[in-house]
């Protein structure tokens, strides 16, 4: 993880050893995992600490992990994308409305899916970019935007198999809808899963190895400074966020799939999970610190987390009350460690 | 930062403690195969109930009819969740019970196409599957426990015809227009008032809500003159009718007739006793219901697929002795 340090940070050894807070944090919430776990009636086995556990965290957070791979993106370059979580509603709906309603074979609908999710980050990008306006209030426009146009093109409803008369499936949504939820042969793991972890790991390459990568350091860094130094601070930009939201369009195709059904109002309020998931992990919110490993290790104390509290049936308002004290206490580190 | 890392682990550990120390003993149960038992009267059995949000009355009262039955027999554990109206939080429970081996799942599904396949995966793993209230699709699960919206509607359209008799003109406030129980208590009432002269002024959409329906009788109080009772969907749309009707301040709330579904405890059956709802009709939990064929389920004891409940009228003559069954 060294290596995603960005250039401005004085790298003592202090420093280097700080960046592994977030491992440690997850460390300390993966043994009280162990700890408090509830035991299988017949075996007694923890339940908690079986492979299936593991297994069902990773693909239970695949969504929000997704969500959190574009928005480190742009949070690198000192943005902030709301409308993640209605992109994500949308592309569901759509994926659903093109598959289930017109018929389309799966690879198209993905396509275009992926292009219409790219398409509305660009705008926010071009918008953000060329305007100069907000990156709060334009994307909180792409959100309400994104949302009315999920219940546009559903005509207010789930979009489910016999929900209209005309469309083309009537019966069953097609077979790739179950094959992401189910268990790949040898591996053990579900598809959604899998996505979520190839397209982290490649991001990471990306954003530690490429140009594009350290151009968004340096923008998020001091962006009189990256424009003077002759980046293309425009297109980054727009690349940026036009990665950001076909990231959420990819997890709307995976919800669409998980829960069997396209839902115009799926994916409201993952935005602010995955801003949280992304701040866990250590990327600074004024942009220019932080990297990719840093937000997997984020999505994951938020999923081990849930997963423990859910597993002991921990009610909602305690519940709520541990999240919070989380986020908080991991934004405090953060600012311990910038004075 | 040393200090900073254990205050982090601190507040985590802390903060556990706290959130499950106030969950019962429910995990104690030990020793079974997850397999039906022959005559294993001195087992005890572990079920895993799911309710997919507690933030409705009706879903709260569903969880405590469930355990005033169990309460009666010993040998029942049950584990609650609540998936605070989250499909991705029921499908995740469907999966955690599995991996704790329960003897049988109850499950008061959110929305019937994302719950089918992790059922039917509960029910792959031999872990039978008793839904309650809405039904998912196929039929990958054991037992399917529900009301009769359409037969609660046509009994509500009977009385209505009765109570008026034969002729008036009536408001009705739909629930939510769009779900499935809205349209069929329309249905069955249509159907149920059929032959009468009752005709409906106005059919107006207040998503099950008590303040909306409120605002919309006002409005329908000042256009229409003369109206001679009310058809309420669910308890609280009826009780917010009343209420416009006593704020108009002509005293109409005493000339019209109010009827409403549902027949909670805390709602309808004291709005009833109060004389504020003329009747109020059952939707019932079937919590008790739920409880008894899981007993017989898990003794081995073959089970209807699909077990339809009646309903109770209530009314203010009735109503200490239980209502009347139809």
């Amino acid at each position: 993880m060294a290596g995603e340090a960005t250039e401005h940070a004085r790298q003592n050894r202090w420093e280097q050893l700080s960046q592994y807070r977030g491992l440690l944090a997850f460390v300390a919430v993966f043994i009280l995992g162990c700890l408090y776990t509830p035991h299988a009636v017949d075996t007694g086995r923890s339940i908690f600490l079986s492979w299936r556990t593991q297994l069902d965290i990773l693909y239970e957070y695949c969504e929000y992990g997704l969500l959190a791979t574009g928005m480190t993106l742009v949070i690198l370059a000192a943005g902030i994308d709301l409308s993640v979580g209605s992109v994500l509603g949308c592309s569901a709906t759509l994926f659903a409305v093109l598959t289930v309603g017109y018929g389309w074979h799966i690879p198209e609908a993905i396509a275009v899916t992926l292009l219409f999710g790219m398409g509305v980050g660009a705008l926010n990008g071009f918008l953000i970019a060329r305007f100069r306006m907000q990156p709060f209030v334009v994307t909180l426009a792409t959100m309400t935007a994104a949302r009315g146009l999920a219940k546009l093109i559903s005509g207010g409803i789930k979009v489910a198999p016999a929900a209209k008369e005309w469309y083309k499936l009537q019966d069953n949504t097609p077979p790739f809808f179950s094959w992401m939820s189910q268990s790949l042969p040898h591996l053990g793991m579900k598809p959604a899963a899998l996505i979520f972890l190839v397209s982290i790991l490649i991001m990471a390459v990306l954003v530690a190895r490429s140009t594009f990568g350290r151009n968004l350091y340096a923008i998020g860094g001091n962006e009189e400074a990256a424009v003077l130094s002759g980046i293309a601070v425009h297109r980054a930009k727009i690349i940026a966020y036009s990665l950001c939201a076909g990231f959420a369009a990819l997890a709307g195709i995976i919800n669409a799939c998980r829960q069997d059904i396209g839902d115009p109002e799926a994916g409201v309020g993952f935005e602010l999970d995955a801003i949280a998931a992304v701040v866990i992990g250590g990327t600074s919110l004024a942009g220019g610190r932080g990297g990719m490993l840093f937000t997997l290790v984020g999505v994951l104390i938020i999923a081990y987390i849930n997963k423990i509290l859910s597993l002991n049936a921990v009610a909602i308002a305690p519940r709520m009350i541990i999240q919070a004290a989380i986020i908080l206490v991991a934004v405090l580190i953060q600012r311990q460690k910038r004075s | 930062m040393k200090t900073m890392k254990f205050a982090f682990a601190g507040v985590l550990a802390c903060a556990l403690f706290a959130g499950i120390n106030t969950q019962s003993e429910s995990h104690a149960a030990g020793g079974l195969k997850p397999a039906p038992a022959t005559k294993g009267a001195r087992k005890t059995f572990t079920i895993g109930m799911s309710q997919c949000n507690l933030g409705e009355p009706y879903r709260v009262q569903m969880n405590k009819d469930i355990e005033a039955a169990a309460a009666k027999h010993p040998e029942l554990k049950i584990i609650y969740r609540d998936a605070q109206n989250r499909s991705e939080t029921q499908q995740s429970q469907m999966r955690e019970f599995v991996q704790q081996r329960v003897n049988l799942i109850l499950v008061s599904p959110k929305e019937a196409r994302p719950l089918t396949r992790p059922i039917a995966e509960a029910m792959d793993a031999g872990i039978p599957v008793i839904v309650l209230d809405r039904k998912i699709t196929g039929d990958k699960y054991t037992c399917f426990i529900g009301g009769d919206n359409v037969k609660i509607g046509r009994e509500a359209g009977k009385y209505m015809a009765q109570l008026l008799g034969g002729k008036g003109n009536i408001i009705e406030i739909q629930g939510l227009g769009t779900s499935s129980p809205a349209k069929e208590r329309h249905d069955g009432f249509m159907d149920g008032i059929k032959g009468s002269q009752i005709k409906i002024l106005e059919s107006v959409d207040c998503q099950w809500m008590e303040p909306n329906a409120q605002r919309e009788m006002a409005s329908a109080l000042s256009r229409f003159p003369k109206i001679d009772a009310v058809y309420g969907q669910n308890d609280p749309s009826a009780h917010g009718a009343y209420q416009a009707a006593k704020q108009e301040g002509k005293g109409r709330e005493k000339q019209i007739k109010f009827i409403g579904i549902d027949s909670l405890p805390n709602e309808g059956i004291r709005y009833v006793k109060d004389g504020v709802l003329n009747a109020t009709f059952q939707y019932p939990t079937g919590g008790a219901d739920a409880i008894d064929n899981a007993l017989k389920i898990l003794n081995g004891q073959k089970v209807p697929k699909n077990i339809i409940l009646g309903t109770r009228r209530f009314t203010k003559d009735n109503v200490a002795k239980g209502g009347t069954p139809l």
